[in-house]
């Protein structure tokens, strides 16, 4: 029996297909464990020096990570929530109750989401924090603060639109509230400076434009489920990448 | 082809079209893109209504039109006025009470007497009025809620105030 099961491993291992995948073996020698680490996607997006002391627990809290792991959980499972949930006002709120209540694990994984949202800015406010205390942004890494706080920023606009999906009163006040600040922008807004000089009114300045109306509507609703589902996670990952090839050419910041 | 010359090459003439087409494309297209965003139908509650007569409200505030419309009636010794159901602060709905004769916002407690003027609170400014005038042939009330009254207060010991008599003007005031 192991006898055979030698010979299916050694014909399974010896196919093209196989060696396709799996091109260096375990051959541990110093020039063929580079070159696993050199081809991996995803190994290769460590620097390629790092020191020891700057991968221990206590120097980075694996800040960064967690926002990474937080960030495909957020994806995973608002998917799934897209399959229940239609932006339509008259029935928002109630499919968010049949997510709830009537789905299978539906409860589980709307949970999930809300709570990984809560996560994902906490744990992006730590990991710039970490990275302020160590002094990380400093050259040569200053243009990857940078990126990192286009990602905050990200990070907070995708919290808050995910805010008025639900749809409840909660949802409806809360953007109410928070799109005012759009009303008083400079120049653009109606009650910002030098507004009204400018020609602003209720029902044509960049108030009107992010809400789709005079107010919190069903415009306002599918413009924010469209940033929320496509258009911010997409741009965030454009940026995600170039944070980390940033951190791969820069090198992990540590004490020598 | 003469070096020597100032006259525009060949060359030249075609980057220029070449970079003057791609700048008007690149141009166009984040016009069309900002324009694309503002609706031109809306399909919200309209913004232009009829309240019903001025004989129709007493002296005092009207919540009549609160929960439907946004706006409250009120009605003083010269006239009826409208004002919007909107915390200058940051936009929930105050509520009326009788026995104080006082808005008070839920939110964040800012604080209206019946002229809109804030007697405490968070709130910068006073409640908006909307613009108002008679129906010639039915005689009712139309409001406009989007062209609203929006004059600078004066910040004085009991919060900000507004002159009455410069608020009581057209379109913002029914003389009754």
């Amino acid at each position: 029996m192991s006898n055979l099961l030698q010979r299916v491993s050694d014909w399974v291992t010896s196919t093209q297909v196989y060696k396709a995948i799996f091109r260096h073996g375990y051959e541990d020698t110093p020039r063929n464990r580079s070159l696993t680490t050199f081809s991996n996607v995803l190994y290769h997006l460590h620097p390629v020096k790092t020191r020891k002391e700057s991968i221990r627990f206590r120097y980075t809290w694996c800040m960064g990570g967690a926002t990474l792991l937080l960030f495909v959980v957020l994806t995973v499972t608002g998917l799934l929530l897209m399959f229940y949930y239609v932006p339509d006002t008259r029935r928002a709120y109630q499919d968010i109750k049949d997510i709830m209540n009537v789905v299978s694990f539906g409860s589980t994984f709307r949970n999930v989401h809300r709570l990984a949202a809560h996560g994902m800015v906490l744990t992006v406010w730590l990991h710039m924090t970490r990275v302020f205390l160590t002094g990380a942004y400093k050259p040569p890494r200053e243009f990857n603060w940078v990126v990192g706080v286009i990602l905050l920023t990200l990070t907070l606009v995708l919290s808050w639109t995910g805010y008025l999906l639900p749809w409840d009163q909660l949802a409806f006040w809360a953007v109410t509230v928070g799109t005012k600040m759009a009303g008083d922008t400079p120049l653009f807004g109606v009650e910002g400076p030098f507004g009204r000089q400018l020609g602003m009114r209720q029902d044509n300045d960049i108030k009107f434009m992010l809400l789709g109306g005079t107010e919190v509507g069903q415009n306002t609703l599918i413009r924010f489920y469209v940033l929320h589902c496509v258009v911010l996670p997409l741009v965030a990952v454009v940026f995600l990448v170039i944070h980390y090839w940033r951190v791969r050419k820069d090198g992990f910041s540590g004490p020598l | 082809m003469n070096n020597g010359d100032k006259r525009i090459t060949r060359k030249d003439f075609f980057s220029l079209v070449g970079w003057g087409g791609i700048l008007s494309t690149l141009g166009g297209s984040v016009l069309g893109f900002y324009r694309f965003y503002f609706p031109n139908v809306l399909y919200e509650s309209q913004k232009v209504f009829k309240i019903g007569k001025p004989e129709e409200f007493p002296e005092g505030l009207s919540e009549k039109w609160k929960k439907e419309r946004q706006v409250w009636v009120a009605r003083n010794k010269s006239g009826v006025y409208v004002m919007i159901s909107i915390c200058r602060h940051l936009g929930c709905t105050p509520n009326w009470f009788t026995d104080q004769q006082k808005f008070r916002c839920p939110c964040h407690g800012s604080i209206y007497d019946i002229m809109g003027n804030v007697l405490g609170g968070p709130a910068p400014r006073t409640l908006w009025r909307a613009a108002v005038k008679l129906d010639p042939v039915d005689g009712q009330i139309i409001v406009d809620f989007n062209n609203r009254q929006d004059p600078d207060p004066v910040s004085t010991e009991n919060g900000l105030q507004v002159d009455e008599a410069s608020r009581e003007i057209e379109p913002f005031f029914l003389k009754v």
